[in-house]
């Protein structure tokens, strides 16, 4: 398909997820932006980020959101995984409960994305090896064992940040070819033309209305 | 939004009439032109009969306190040529480039970032946006345009069209127009500098009309007479066959006779490689270049244009051929235009006629649209006024000035008719035109043609250098002299690597522009916890939602999945929506008001920005307990005020046995109802002050030896509430339908109330309906009849689920009501156990 009056044939949604602090907003800047935000104020709700990659000469937009990962906010955040096509699951290395809890954050993803969903395992500031918490092997065997592909990187340094993202829009591409992925479906995650940011809670498609007018104000 | 410098606004305004609007402005503006930097500029967007024109004025203080500090530099009027960006500064946090691009002329500011530039940029953006709408008369601008200078003058009405550079703030929209790609070329045009660097290539243009001739000599003595081998070759012929075949089918054999003459005579310390090769009946042109370049000639195409019988036919026009060297573009023209020496309109029309007519396939570039463009071929013009003697007389003299003069070519271009921004270097050599076959003598025939430089070469473009330009006399086949030009031209050489390092830089610059053309806003406050939250008590927290971004921010707060609302019915949000300004806030308040029994309150908000991110807020309180939300069951159980108690004993109390038969706090309102309010009027519509309810409700819950405060209609009113609140309605929501369909017969309803009405529910009906009874005795002095009161106690002991909209069957239950109200209730009561 070609990319006609746009400048990009595709539009693949994205979602990063992990505990609080391991690094998620880090990584989504270092993306965007190239640059490591080290003060980075807590995520409080569902920030928003967005890059024209290229894969196999095929200009795709990405539309990244970058969750919030405090408890507390997982049952609302849980309401963003509709219709992503990656999903970008990060932990600490040098915080062993931040992989611990991955198991958790996987069950939401298989149960609230589609079978082509594809999950990408980042293990966050390999910077630090001095206080590694989480060997590679480990991980690296968990993710085989679950299917998911597998990097260590730095928001911090920038190592393998690229790689994640663009691995990740690699395989949906391929999915896409191979027709695995059925873009018709409404949850693909993936468009073939540029649209507003969609798929969130209230405003996902179906036109549904705030369920109260406050003709008060 | 001018209040910040409303005092300059007003000496602004005092340099324009009155009907023309100052609508914004900025102050402490910088203009930069190259590498200065003009401090002391205000910048002022200003509106006559919704149209809108930029000013920028120089202003002799940094705060100009008088209109004569202020002078108008320059004027655009905002209409669809108009567009204005940012750019980030390098270095500078604080500060950012305006750019205001108008047709081709472009200004760019230095502007500090803060309220004032953003606000001024999105009233700039909203004018053009207005602008883009209708089409601006600008005729209000002309008597400024006089007080400008004249440089600036032109530059507001260039009529030639240049790429419009797209706004950033449309990008970000994601508007369907925006093309990244151009914006991509655009910012890349404007950056060539950077990563282009000049060398100067040797460009050789020949012409030669060869009268049919078939090539018979070599070419050598034309085309490499030079001591170094040149980098291009354009090599145009004209007549190269007369034949009435050539003309008809436009074929002939000596297109590749000539061809291989032009190969074999190429300058031979360099091989050559033939980048295109074009014909038009006679004409033809060939463009060679040095075969170390060919990898760097790019978007080769070529035209022909025939000017001849009928307008079209190929004996006359042009054949042109485009290329790419490195990163310039370059265009030769070979043409052959009409013939005879009165015929110079011809000549002029033939060459306006090729410019309009060449269309090069796969390039949107018209002839004039190259950066550099060589004309050559027997353009035909003739000398005038001259006999052929007096010009052989002024030859022989040398008198070239005096033939030149004469020259049409030389008349008509100075006239502005033909070749206009061409170059033509200095002729030095004898007219080319028109010789005896085999010789250098002039035409001595019958017809003894005056001698005439019917064949030129010419140049438009920039870094052209012309080095020489001679006649040949060697080549003697033809009755023309072939002719040549030498250049050094200047060509932009693309260093790969600054290049790729730059077109880089720019996709990741527009991706950040992308980005930062988000919307963004901030929240004071992201979790908000509410003092204790008391029944009927509402509290207000105000959060301020800052519009931090570029680009205006459309908000609303939206429902989370599965929920019916974006917010808990314990909550209002006002407004839940709206659009905030770059630069400015709104305040949103969250008013929490308690009407149900929670022990706390709790919800996450999902405050969406419309293309942008979402943000949770956090609202949160402890609650009080009070007798107004609780069950009756519960009540009927505790002794005490329910305060007394705490949530544990609460909850205990649950399995406590029955202590009243009906809650303790009714029995108290209505004994003061009974004792004090039998004869009032218009008791239970009046309604009381909001602090008198809420002091019967904490005399109520806190328990007090004080009399019951307030007045009597507040208890007639907390009546009311406390049987509209109480966890279950008097009577269950599932008996509503059958007590409607009972009301006309009072026995059917009796029987309802005995049998399947709770014991406790029953008793707070019959107790309430008693007192009723009562109070209808004294209906001469509180005047109510018992039809009012069915109707005001139907809707509330027989309440609606939602308590909020209209109540259904209200007929229906003032009717099942009105029974209890005028018959003998004895024998409905039923003994407490
Ligand atoms: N050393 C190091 N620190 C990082 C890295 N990524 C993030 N951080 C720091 O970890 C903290 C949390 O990062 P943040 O992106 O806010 O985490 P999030 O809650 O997952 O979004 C911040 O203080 C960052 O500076 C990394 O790769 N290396
Ligand atoms: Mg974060």
């Amino acid at each position: 398909m070609s990319a006609g009056p746009y400048n990009y044939s595709y539009i693949f949604k994205y979602i990063i997820i992990g505990d609080m602090g391991v690094g998620k907003s880090c990584l989504l800047h270092q993306f965007t932006e190239k640059k490591f935000m080290a003060d980075c104020p807590h995520t409080i709700g569902v920030e928003f980020g967005t890059r024209i990659i290229e894969v196999s000469g095929q200009k795709i937009k990405l539309q990244i959101w970058d969750t919030a990962g405090q408890e507390r906010f997982r049952a609302v955040t849980r309401s963003y995984y509709r219709g992503a096509a990656g999903a970008l699951m990060v932990y600490d290395i040098t915080r062993r409960s931040t992989y611990n809890h991955l198991s958790s954050w996987l069950t939401d993803t298989r149960n609230l994305t589609n079978p082509s969903t594809v999950i990408f395992l980042i293990g966050n500031k390999c910077d630090l090896e001095g206080q590694r918490d989480v060997t590679y092997e480990e991980a690296s065997k968990f993710a085989e064992e679950n299917g998911l592909m597998f990097v260590e990187a730095s928001a911090k340094t920038g190592d393998n940040v690229e790689e994640a993202f663009l691995e990740t829009a690699k395989k949906i591409y391929q999915s896409i070819q191979d027709g695995r992925l059925d873009l018709n479906a409404a949850e693909s995650g993936v468009q073939h033309k540029p649209s507003q940011p969609g798929g969130r809670p209230g405003t996902a498609a179906g036109g549904d209305q705030p369920g109260r007018d406050n003709c008060a104000c | 939004m001018l209040a910040v410098h409303r005092d300059v606004v007003n000496i602004v305004q005092a340099k324009f009439l009155s009907a023309e609007v100052v609508k914004s402005i900025h102050l402490n503006v910088s203009s930069l032109d190259g590498n200065w930097c003009d401090e002391g500029r205000i910048l002022a967007l200003v509106e006559y009969n919704k149209t809108f024109a930029l000013f920028i004025l120089i202003s002799a203080k940094p705060k100009p306190v008088s209109i004569s500090d202020l002078s108008i530099e320059t004027v655009i009027p905002i209409d669809r040529n108009f567009s204005c960006d940012t750019e980030p500064i390098e270095d500078s946090q604080c500060h950012i480039i305006f750019i205001i691009t108008y047709k081709k002329t472009k200004l760019s500011f230095k502007i500090e970032i803060g309220v004032e530039s953003s606000n001024f940029a999105s009233e700039v953006i909203r004018s053009k946006e207005v602008s883009s709408h209708n089409s601006p008369v600008f005729v209000w601008l002309d008597k400024y345009l006089g007080t400008m200078n004249q440089q600036n003058r032109n530059s507001s009405d260039l009529t030639e069209q240049s790429d419009l550079p797209i706004t950033r703030q449309h990008i970000a929209q994601g508007q369907t127009a925006i093309n990244r790609e151009s914006m991509l070329k655009y910012q890349l045009k404007l950056r060539e500098p950077e990563y282009t660097q000049i060398q100067e290539f040797t460009v050789f243009v020949g012409t030669w009309n060869v009268n049919g001739q078939a090539p018979t000599v070599s070419l050598r003595s034309w085309l490499s007479t030079d001591d170094d081998p040149p980098d291009v070759y354009a090599v145009g012929f004209q007549e190269i066959d007369l034949s009435k075949e050539a003309f008809l089918f436009n074929d002939t054999p000596r297109e590749a006779e000539w061809n291989k003459y032009v190969l074999d005579g190429v300058h031979p310390k360099a091989k050559y490689r033939c980048v295109a090769l074009i014909r038009l009946v006679g004409m033809q042109l060939a463009v060679m270049v040095n075969t170390q370049h060919y990898p760097h000639v790019s978007n080769i195409s070529y035209d022909t244009v025939g000017t001849g019988l009928l307008g079209k036919m190929g004996n006359k026009g042009g054949v042109a051929i485009r290329l790419q060297l490195h990163n310039t573009s370059l265009c030769f023209v070979n043409c052959h235009l009409a013939a005879h020496v009165e015929e110079f309109e011809r000549r002029n029309q033939d060459y306006k006629d090729i410019n309009a007519r060449m269309n090069f396939r796969r390039s949107p570039l018209a002839i004039k649209d190259h950066e550099q463009v060589y004309w050559l071929g027997d353009l035909n013009y003739r000398i005038t006024d001259l006999t052929t003697t007096q010009v052989k007389t002024l030859l022989a003299r040398n008198e070239m000035t005096t033939l030149l003069r004469a020259d049409q070519l030389n008349q008509q271009k100075e006239r502005g008719n033909v070749l206009l921004d061409y170059t033509e270097a200095d002729i030095t050599f004898p007219p080319t035109y028109k010789y005896d076959l085999n010789s250098d003598t002039f035409d001595t025939s019958e017809k003894a043609r005056p001698p005439a430089w019917t064949d030129r070469i010419l140049w438009r473009g920039k870094g052209i250098h012309h080095v020489a330009y001679r006649s040949h006399m060697d080549l003697k086949i033809s009755d023309h002299k072939p002719v040549s030009a030498l250049f050094k031209s200047e060509i932009s050489v693309v260093d790969q690597n600054r290049y790729r390092k730059i077109h880089e830089d720019l996709l990741k610059k527009m991706d950040k522009h992308e980005n930062e053309y988000l919307p963004q806003v901030t929240i004071d406050q992201t979790e908000i916890i509410y003092d204790l939250v008391k029944f009927r008590e509402p509290q207000t927290k105000e959060i301020i939602i800052a519009n931090t971004g570029m680009v205006p921010a459309e908000f609303e707060f939206i429902k989370k999945l599965e929920e019916t609302s974006y917010c808990k019915d314990w909550l209002r949000i006002i407004p839940y929506c709206g659009s905030i300004n770059p630069g400015e806030k709104c305040d949103v308040k969250l008013i929490v008001n308690l009407e149900s029994d929670l022990d706390r309150i709790y919800d996450i908000l999902i405050l969406h920005l419309k293309g942008g991110k979402d943000m949770f807020i956090t609202v949160s309180g402890e609650c009080q307990k009070s007798s107004f939300t609780v069950s009756m069951s519960l009540l009927c159980r505790i002794n005490m005020p329910i305060l007394r108690l705490s949530k544990e004993e609460l909850i205990q109390a649950e399995k406590n046995n029955l202590l009243y038969s009906v809650p303790r706090e009714i029995w108290l309102l209505i004994d003061h109802l009974y004792r004090h309010g039998l004869k009032t009027r218009e008791l239970f519509e009046s309604s009381a002050l909001h602090e008198e309810l809420i002091k019967i409700r904490d005399w109520l819950d806190h328990g007090s030896l004080d009399p019951i405060p307030g007045s009597i209609q507040a208890t007639a009113e907390s009546l009311l509430l406390f049987l509209s609140y109480t966890k279950d309605p008097v009577i269950p929501f599932n008996l509503h339908e059958a007590c409607i369909a009972a009301a006309t017969n009072f026995q059917n309803c009796r029987q309802i109330i005995v049998t399947r009405v709770p014991d406790l529910h029953r008793n707070v009906f019959l107790y309430i309906c008693l007192f009723l009874q009562e109070f209808l005795k004294y209906s001469n002095d509180n005047g109510y009849d018992a039809k009012t009161l069915a109707s005001l106690f139907g809707d509330i002991l027989l309440r609606d689920v939602d308590r909020n909209s209209k109540p259904q069957a209200s007929r229906g239950k003032a009717n099942f009501v009105y029974n209890f109200l005028v018959n003998d209730l004895s024998s409905s009561i039923v003994p407490p156990k």
